[in-house]
């Protein structure tokens, strides 16, 4: 009886040091691109020259960085802090009262308005039909196509509703008892309740339209208008070297322009990180 | 005062709910013009709109074109085949992990690597093309420096017919594995730690316990994820937009880049109406055949 014990935790012990090893894979697949992509673009040119592949920084300047500055990739980063902070505002503004008035539950036509949220979320009509509606409505060309357009996620809505839900209605019935209406019950009690996940969705909204690609190409012919992720993939897979073309940019300076389509991530991300098991239940779509 | 009448009309409930109703309006109207007005445009592709002035009706012509296109059925297929791959290669990653993760008794450790796991999630598919262009490249790549270090010659991943699609699985995987293995995570730190305790007591090993009490605790959130899943697997649009190029076309055109090109930058858009529409029912179809199966297995619906 005792041997078997043994054995089991022998088996266990195995196990344990081939998941740490397993585990440890995974995050260096992870961990090690990114961070080619941060040491890479702070090295000075002599190192990237001779197309080494950095794990270790070899030098350290913000001359790549000064170049990037100095090109026409701000007027690119301009456009995508104006679409991210621009449509942030929009979508919260939206987003919150629709939340809101979906978490009370005696809502005139709720059930209603919930089949028409999730409903999106199975069925897309694909980007053509999208694309007639955002032309006949005269927006192709201008910066509102890849604001409004996608102002609203359905996700995020839902996060929103299920978290002010769960607020007692006891304190809800108490302010309305004090003389306030639906207005002043979100504003001076669900709001100030609701930080946490307000800024977990502001914050998501933030990175997604910094991500935004496609609705960009399809929507802006003008290149003056293009966001930053729009050029950085001209200058990555146009001029991508693994399909045998010259590359005149040196990969140090590409590296620079790729962290600027990084950075709201990596500075945003542990603020988000701390929310995304709240905001992530999809178990809680229903109801 | 007590007897409050329980059943208000509709009329006075609306009055009453004025303010909340108001707060519904914008999204509402978002709602109705983004999401819906798009449903009825799904009727353009009944007609000839794009080319003339003058939009006529032509019923099932532009259907009758697309089944006799080689393009389209080359598209098809390789959504299918992507598809599938990510189904199969994609979907137990993230399921995997979290219960390898789970296994781990430091949960700071445990912590770390979610922390960790997450991050490629948040990054464009921009961002992620360009970093597999780097780890791929042939000249500095260093997946190319250990086939060149092994004596062969190096590879052009993203210009290969061969390897086009591993690509775009593997980048799939390393962007949306950590953001899946959260969810799961999630959904097993609600398992009832008596019921484990219940099969040691019933002299249930590690597997058993994994058989018997985790997978199906886990079983409404894998449905749930294989559902949302499916309703998009086949409508995979942008990461090939940005990571294909002309060099793969023939295993990496999928219906989505297809309308694109003979919507958006062609003009057909009665054409390509009627090929998105022929791609979303479809996964309709799967969502709701899935659906169907799942509320076998499971009490209810998921939906």
């Amino acid at each position: 009886m005792s041997t078997k014990t043994i054995k089991e935790s022998a088996g266990r012990k195995v196990f344990n040091v081939c998941n740490i090893i397993f585990l440890a894979l995974v995050v260096i697949s992870i961990v090690i691109p990114i961070w080619n992509v941060l040491i890479t673009s702070f090295a000075m040119d002599k190192d990237v020259v001779g197309n080494d592949y950095l794990l270790v920084p070899h030098s350290f300047t913000l001359e790549n960085y000064y170049r990037v500055l100095h090109s026409g990739y701000m007027q690119a980063f301009r456009n995508s802090l104006f679409v991210a902070v621009v449509g942030t505002a929009l979508s919260i503004v939206i987003s919150i009262p629709l939340g809101f008035a979906l978490s009370r539950k005696n809502l005139v036509g709720r059930k209603f308005l919930m089949g028409m949220l999730t409903f999106t979320l199975v069925f897309d009509v694909g980007i053509m039909p999208f694309y007639v509606v955002v032309r006949s409505l005269h927006m192709i060309n201008k910066m509102a196509a890849i604001i409004v357009p996608v102002a609203v996620s359905t996700f995020n809505v839902i996060i929103i509703k299920n978290y002010m839900s769960a607020i007692p209605e006891s304190l809800i019935e108490s302010a309305r008892l004090d003389g306030c209406n639906d207005y002043g019950v979100l504003l001076r009690i669900v709001l100030p309740l609701s930080v946490s996940i307000i800024a977990a969705v502001t914050l998501f909204y933030f990175v997604n339209y910094w991500n935004r690609y496609f609705e960009v190409i399809m929507f802006i012919n003008d290149s003056r208008k293009y966001t930053l992720q729009v050029v950085l993939r001209s200058l990555m897979f146009e001029a991508d070297d693994s399909l045998g073309g010259e590359h005149y940019v040196y990969s140090n300076t590409k590296m620079a322009v790729m962290v600027l389509g990084m950075v709201p991530v990596l500075v945003i991300y542990p603020f988000i990180q701390k929310h995304f098991v709240s905001g992530l239940m999809i178990g809680s779509v229903k109801g | 005062m007590k007897q409050k009448p329980k059943v208000l009309s509709l009329r006075k409930r609306i009055s009453q709910q004025k303010m909340l109703l108001l707060m519904v309006l914008p999204g509402f109207i978002w709602y109705v013009v983004f999401k819906y007005l798009p449903m009825l445009g799904l009727s353009l592709a009944f007609t000839d709109y794009g080319f003339r002035a003058k939009v006529s009706f032509i019923g099932l012509k532009n259907f009758h074109r697309l089944l006799t296109s080689t393009i389209f059925w080359n598209a098809f297929r390789n959504t299918l085949v992507i598809s599938l791959m990510n189904i199969v290669f994609y979907f137990p990653c993230p399921i995997i992990v979290a219960l390898l993760i789970n296994e781990l008794k430091n949960f700071k450790v445990q912590k770390a690597i979610q922390f960790v796991i997450y991050v490629p999630y948040f990054f464009s598919w921009v961002v992620v093309g360009s970093v597999f262009v780097n780890l791929l490249s042939p000249e500095s790549g260093p997946i190319n420096a250990i086939i060149k270090a092994l004596g062969h010659e190096p590879i052009y991943f993203m210009a290969s017919v061969t390897y086009f699609r591993s690509v775009i699985v593997s980048s799939y995987i390393w962007r949306q594995m950590g953001y899946g293995a959260v969810i799961y995570i999630a959904a097993l730190t609600t398992i009832e730690p008596q019921l484990y305790e219940a099969a040691t007591i019933d002299g249930a090993g590690r597997w058993q316990q994994l058989w018997n009490v985790t997978l199906p605790s886990l079983r409404p959130t894998i449905v749930t994820m294989l559902l949302l899943n499916l309703a998009h697997v086949l409508l995979i649009f942008e990461q090939i937009l940005v990571m294909y190029n002309s060099a793969v076309y023939d295993v990496a055109d999928v219906l989505q880049t297809y309308v694109y090109r003979e919507g958006v930058l062609s003009g057909d858009i009665g054409y390509s109406v009627a090929v998105g529409m022929f791609t979303s029912l479809i996964s309709l179809f799967l969502v709701l055949s899935t659906n169907k199966l799942s509320s076998r297995f499971l009490e209810e619906p998921i939906l």
